[in-house]
């Protein structure tokens, strides 16, 4: 090899550790050892909203506004570095000037020059700040999440306790209480967003296993009327009950039965929105008020008028239950 | 709020003012105190209605969920102490780690779900 060869090949591999120190994306600074700044590359002076004269050759804790001199961070330098070759994110909080305060985790090596001994500290900063954001937003979902189970457990609980057990077979108390909570999970997943449910699809949902079982079964009303989540749950229990009492008494009982449901979206006397529903059996059974309020009636008028705040009129007549439920959307 | 103290409702039985927006388990917490002899003042599914309700009667004792529909019930807590009505908490939450939950301090968390004898068990503690 001679002297050209080697001067080429040392000039292309300076130019090509530049070009790599260049084009990393995180923060990078080298320092002497006495901690003063011999060089950053561009990410550093953009992240840091500074500039190559201001940096080089500034004594590191002298930096800006001396934001860097923290005490972590000269612990660091003083404490750790000295003793070992290398720290990985080791993290530091600190207010800068026009970011702002971050968390940075700073990584160091610690390089001595082949030749001349010299040491050097190679320091990179990686800017944490969102990324620590998003842990914690994902730790209070997760919370959120959890408490949504327990809540929802509780649920399943109280369905469970309250479903008729007396003079009853086990398989009896079984279709009931898987009634309830697949009504209930039929409910929840109609409710996709956040915010709101749509009637139309809570009542096709909730109906849904009924449909086989009888063909005279009508829908009839408006598209899209929004629902709360809460208010959806309700209804859906509501629909169940509704639904499971005609199949055994009422007009899904028979083959001539009919059932027809339809709703709208009205205004109160206020001038409020107010979802009414209403369901008629007809050609089935006669119907009659129940000698004892059982957990379906209560279940029914609670949702109603607790939960939903509004009124259910349930009227009894020759040909099956006419039910009116009235509440503000 | 009115000057006037609001007035116990009518009956010779405890009370009972039960606030809590989940409306399953409101239902079976108003089933399972009826079942013991109680009187339900409410279920209200809000701070707002537990504070509506609480200016028109006075309930013997409370029993308070800790989040109603992604409210802290630490304004319905403060009222109560107010009126030094006792109170027991039913929640899902650690509840004690809400702004201002000092004035939770003292009060029994039965936790969630509820069990009917925990329930009134610490009904009868919160009232002795």
């Amino acid at each position: 090899m001679d002297l050209d060869e080697l001067y080429r090949l040392l000039r292309d591999s300076h130019v090509q550790a530049v070009s790599i120190v260049n084009t990393l994306r995180d923060p990078l600074v080298v320092l002497d050892d006495e901690f003063r700044v011999l060089n950053a590359n561009p990410a550093f002076y953009q992240t840091f909203s500074t500039s190559r004269d201001e940096t080089i050759g500034t004594a590191l804790a002298d930096l800006g506004n001396g934001q860097w001199d923290i005490p972590e961070l000269r612990l660091l330098l003083d404490q750790v570095i000295p003793r070992s070759t290398s720290v990985i994110d080791y993290e530091v909080q600190a207010e800068f000037p026009h970011i702002g305060r971050r968390t940075m985790l700073v990584s160091a090596q610690r390089l001595s020059h082949p030749d001349s001994g010299q040491r050097i500290l190679l320091l990179t900063i990686v800017d944490a700040t969102e990324r620590r954001q998003a842990d914690d937003d994902k730790d209070i979902l997760i919370g959120e999440l959890g408490h949504r189970i327990k809540n929802l457990l509780a649920v399943t609980r109280a369905i469970a306790c309250r479903t008729e057990v007396e003079g009853r077979s086990a398989e009896t108390y079984r279709d009931d209480f898987l009634g309830r909570f697949d009504a209930l999970a039929r409910s929840l997943a109609v409710s996709t967003r956040e915010t709101e449910a749509d009637l139309c699809q809570l009542v096709r949902a909730v109906m849904e296993p009924y449909l086989e079982k009888a063909s005279a079964i009508t829908f009839k009303g408006q598209g899209a009327i929004a629902l709360l989540p809460r208010q959806a749950m309700s209804l859906g229990m509501i629909l169940h009950e509704l639904a499971t009492n005609a199949l055994k008494h009422g007009a899904l009982s028979v083959p001539a039965g009919r059932l027809d449901i339809a709703w709208s979206l009205a205004e109160d006397r206020n001038g409020q929105p107010e979802v009414r529903l209403s369901w008629r059996e007809s050609n089935g059974p006669e119907a009659s008020p129940p000698g004892t309020v059982g957990f379906g009636t209560r279940l029914i008028r609670f949702a109603t008028e607790v939960d939903l705040k509004g009124q259910a009129e349930l009227s009894y007549q020759r040909d099956g239950l006419v039910a009116d439920l009235t509440f503000p959307q | 709020m009115s000057d006037k103290p609001a007035p116990r409702p009518p009956g010779n039985r405890v009370s009972v003012l039960v606030v809590e927006d989940e409306m399953m388990i409101a239902l079976d917490v108003q089933m399972m105190l009826e079942d013991n002899g109680y009187t339900v003042l409410g279920p209200a599914g809000s701070v707002e209605g537990a504070l509506r309700l609480l200016d028109e009667l006075r309930p013997d004792v409370a029993v308070l969920d800790g989040n109603l529909r992604g409210r802290p019930v630490i304004p319905v807590a403060r009222r109560l102490r107010s009126l030094e009505i006792p109170f027991v908490l039913s929640s899902a939450y650690d509840i004690f780690t809400f702004d201002g939950s000092d004035v939770l301090a003292g009060a029994e968390n039965v936790q969630k779900p509820v069990s009917e004898n925990r329930l009134i068990a610490a009904l009868q503690r919160a009232l002795s």
